[in-house]
């Protein structure tokens, strides 16, 4: 299969078709549930899909090191390859790989504002025409609406889409009354899409729990295969 | 004396180039030569002549010469290991800081942590070594140690405690106060020889109680045992350094000591902490590469009666001939013993062993585990491994990797040139990654090596030791050539000059080929091309490969396949067949869309966050892939790929952009393709080149 191919039949344009044509530039999306469920599996898939389309993606993280994210998109975009028996795979490689940056914090308690300065900075100065930002482990119980408000102007500003994951307390988590979970609550005017992931028997369902202004939300039928790591049509 | 492996320490001095680091050397050598002395005194048969006066101050002009210098501090012995004075990231620089089990980072208590410091320490955590702080010159003006140690905590991220206060400071230095013992602690004596140990003084009180609940609120941390006790107030001194020692070895606690190297305070209680709290060769873990097992990793043990592990760090030529630093791993070394270089397999016998002291070598019959001593006259080369013949293994990777930039050198004179070769050859073996030449076209000499600054070193190393006056050329990258397309040859190679012809045909398919930079397959069926000449076949590609036609460097990545041919009873013969490949390989070539390829360095620049933008800018501008950023405490590493055509100067401009707070390390990473834009100006670079040849001819 060529790339062009490959784009048209990702799963993804699902996710673009089912809600008003994705996140979309200056917004942001979050998926959420609790730990080990697959919301890095989910965004490096979202990463990879803009990244076959030539798009460039910053990758924010807050782990130790950067080897395992990058091992990540290894993963991932071979799991692609490979089950789509894409063709020239090795250059395409190559071209996504110059077009993916990952960005890591790992001092504690690292304010906002430093994490928008280096990505500004990253745009700005290191030349990287940032067309989607993925934020994986950012904690949302630790700031307020009014603080998180810095993030949603600067997708504005550089037309920018930013994916979000915030990780779901094991036990006792509450939801409001549109089915969005309280530590999201306050921010939920700030962001676009709520994909909430559900572990059911066989694989993990991707639930929209915002789309938009759109209430209530329409079905996905999306999944994230355990198995393979990544999002696929639901059977 | 007896072997005792918790009674060695093998430790470095580092230290930002104004803080002391000299001063402080020489007076460890002297108070350690001291006690030696004092222990001739007694009767005691042995080494190293009784010392007089005269000889103590010749003795104290003296700077650490040589690679690793014994000490016998109390009833330890230390090793003192010189760290070399330049930052660059080079195999010279990890060699010494790998063979340190521990290190004194010295930082001058007016100027504090410096850019340098900085770069100093970050080596040290890269190799985990476990550090004491010593803040130096407490007797200058400005002296503030206690700021000092803030910024330990603050620039480097240090968990740095101090275990001393200071008794007075700048010119009225008088001692320390021990918060461990809570003791004064005064230097006596002419050159502080005599520790005067009393109460503290009343004014200090409060202070030193302040510090030392500091102090003890930090190390409980590391003892359930302590902890206890400080709550119930029954601490031991015992406790106290047990538990600062673990902290220390953990790499989670810095103690920090104070002084005057000059005047002569402070440096016994620092000798004291580094046989406290300082690791022995024991507690650290090290690993070697099982050669035999696919490399894998081989956990070493600090066993005597092993098989002997022992390290090559660092070739001297001494007054004394060529020296061999090695650190004894695992096992023991003994002269007479038979020894295997697990790079060349050679084997040799020990000659001499030999233990540098700061003004003598002894002559000694056996060393263990854990120990540097010297071998003498023993060919190999530096970070080369030395085991007996028993065990297999490397502790360094053997992986060599191939230079990728020359430069022209011309010896101004011949006194220099003489010089030259000398230094060549002593380079070359100390280093495997620097390389020499001469050119047979240009007749210059040319040296080769991992990147621009790697053969500044050199460059200015020939000037210092060897006194060599020299010209250098323009650094120039060794590019490389492949092909990306699969095409096929079919070449008849013919000449009819009177006497015996020459006749062969040669055909088959020339292919991009990934895995190495050569391979060659015969395909030949039913005898096209005799048996004899298929090696005839292969001699030729082979010959082409040393220079490409698209601007005549080395050619890579190619898979040569012969599947056809024709031979002539009379008129083919091995040269034949060479010339028909010959011809086959540039027919294939031109059609295989052949393309440059450069070098592309991984680089690592790291420096203050508030330098980012700036960094990322210049990586930027120098057509290079940002891979990863990483912040931490306020520093920031950027990853990079860049080519290394363009990291010509970049430390000159990476100094400017960042006030000479960040530094970059720059390895070599791949070869990749040469942008198009890129490859016309090197096309066109080397016409003119040949043009300008062509005239002079």
């Amino acid at each position: 299969m060529v790339k062009k191919e490959l784009i048209t039949r990702s799963p993804l344009r699902i996710l673009e078709k089912s809600t008003s044509g994705g996140v979309g530039k200056g917004n942001i999306g979050v998926i959420t549930a609790r730990k080990g469920v697959g919301k890095t599996a989910c965004l490096v898939h979202i990463a990879t899909d803009q990244l076959f389309q030539g798009k460039h993606v910053i990758h924010v993280s807050f782990a130790n090191d950067t080897s395992h994210i990058v091992a990540w998109y290894e993963d991932i975009f071979h799991e692609i390859s490979h089950r789509y028996n894409l063709e020239g795979a090795m250059d395409v490689h190559n071209e996504l790989t110059k077009n993916r940056v990952i960005m890591n914090f790992k001092q504690n308690g690292i304010s906002n504002e430093q994490i928008i300065r280096s990505l500004r900075s990253m745009i700005q100065d290191g030349h990287f025409m940032a067309d989607m930002i993925i934020v994986d482990g950012f904690d949302f119980s630790k700031i307020s609406a009014e603080e998180f408000h810095p993030f949603k102007e600067f997708a504005e500003e550089l037309k920018i889409e930013i994916w979000f994951s915030s990780t779901l307390r094991k036990e006792g988590q509450t939801y409001d009354s549109k089915g969005i979970p309280t530590l999201l609550s306050p921010f939920s005017t700030l962001l676009s899409i709520i994909i909430h992931l559900e572990p059911k028997e066989e694989h993990i369902h991707l639930k929209l729990i915002k789309d938009h202004d759109l209430f209530p939300t329409p079905e996905l039928n999306l999944k994230l295969d355990p198995q393979i790591l990544l999002i696929a049509k639901e059977d | 004396m007896t072997y005792n492996i918790a009674k060695m320490r093998n430790i470095g001095i580092s230290a930002h180039i104004d803080s002391g680091k000299t001063t402080l050397s020489e007076r460890i050598l002297f108070y350690c030569n001291k006690i030696h002395a004092i222990h001739e005194v007694k009767g005691k048969d042995g080494v190293g002549a009784t010392m007089d006066s005269m000889e103590l101050e010749r003795e104290r002009g003296i700077t650490i010469a040589s690679a690793a210098t014994n000490v016998d501090w109390k009833d330890i012995t230390i090793n003192l290991i010189d760290t070399p004075g330049h930052v660059d990231f080079t195999i010279e620089v990890e060699r010494s800081l790998r063979v340190l089990d521990g290190a004194i980072l010295v930082l001058c208590s007016v100027g504090g942590v410096q850019s340098q410091s900085i770069t100093v320490d970050r080596q040290l955590k890269r190799y985990k070594v476990p550090r004491l702080a010593f803040v130096n010159k407490c007797d200058r003006s400005g002296a503030n140690p206690f700021r000092v140690t803030q910024q330990l905590r603050e620039k480097l991220g240090h968990n740095a405690v101090m275990i001393q206060i200071p008794i007075g400071l700048e010119e009225k230095l008088e001692g320390v106060v021990d918060l461990v013992t809570m003791k004064a602690l005064y230097f006596d004596g002419k050159s502080g020889e005599t520790i005067r140990e009393t109460e503290i003084p009343a004014e200090l009180i409060d202070q030193a109680k302040e510090k030392r609940d500091e102090l003890l609120n930090a190390v409980s941390m590391f003892s359930d045992e302590l902890a206890e006790s400080y709550l119930e107030g029954t601490e031991t001194v015992e406790q106290i350094r047990k538990a600062i020692r673990t902290g220390t070895l953990s790499l989670e606690l810095t103690p920090v000591l104070m002084g005057s190297a000059y005047k002569n305070k402070g440096i016994q209680p620092l000798l004291d902490s580094v046989v406290s709290y300082l690791p022995c060769p024991s507690d650290i873990e090290y690993t070697a590469l099982d050669v035999d097992k696919n490399n894998e990793e081989f956990l070493i043990k600090p066993d005597p009666a092993a098989p002997l592990i022992s390290l090559a760090f660092k070739l001297e030529d001494g007054q004394y001939g060529q020296l061999t630093y090695i650190r004894i791993y695992q096992g023991s070394i003994r002269k007479g013993l038979e020894l295997v270089n697990t790079r060349t397999q050679k084997r040799f016998k020990v000659g001499r062993l030999i233990r540098m002291h700061s003004d003598s070598t002894e002559d000694i019959n056996e060393a263990f585990c854990g120990d540097i001593v010297a071998l003498f006259g023993i060919d190999c080369a530096s970070g080369d491994t030395f085991t007996d013949s028993s065990i297999n293994v490397s502790m360094t990777s053997m992986y060599v990797p191939e230079p990728v930039i020359s430069l022209a050198i011309n010896p101004k004179d011949k006194k220099s040139a003489d010089n030259l070769s000398k230094a060549l050859n002593r380079f070359t073996k100390e280093d495997p990654t620097f390389k020499t030449y001469v050119d047979a076209e240009s007749n210059q000499t040319i040296i080769r090596g991992m990147g621009e600054l790697h053969l500044e070193i050199y460059i200015e190393r020939m000037k210092r030791e060897y006194k060599i006056e020299l010209e250098t050329g323009m650094p120039q990258v060794a590019y490389r050539e492949t092909i990306t397309q699969p095409a096929r040859f079919d070449y008849t190679h013919k000449k009819q000059t009177g006497g015996s012809g020459q006749y062969s045909r040669v055909a088959g398919i020339m292919e991009p080929y990934a895995e190495n930079d050569y391979l060659f397959v015969d395909n030949i069926k039913g005898g096209v091309i005799p048996n004899e000449f298929i090696g005839s076949c292969d001699k030729g590609f082979k010959q082409c490969l040393p220079k490409g036609r698209i601007i005549e460097f080395p050619i890579v990545g190619v898979k040569m396949t012969i599947d056809d041919g024709n031979f002539h009873p009379v008129d083919s013969s091995d040269i034949a067949f060479q010339l028909g490949a010959i011809g086959g390989f540039w027919q294939a070539f031109e059609k295989a869309k052949p393309e440059i390829l450069e070098p592309v360095m991984k680089v690592s620049v790291e420096g203050p966050t508030e330098f980012q933008g700036n960094i990322l800018g210049s990586i930027n501008q120098r057509r290079g892939m940002i891979v990863a950023t990483t912040e931490e405490s306020n520093f920031t590493r950027v990853d990079a790929e860049v080519p290394l055509s363009e990291m010509f100067g970049y430390s000159t401009v990476l100094r400017s952009l960042t006030q000479g707070k960040a530094e970059f390390t720059m390895e070599f990473l791949k070869y990749g393709k040469v942008p198009n834009s890129i490859a016309e100006q090197l096309k066109k670079e080397y016409d003119e080149r040949k043009k300008n040849e062509a005239k002079k001819k």
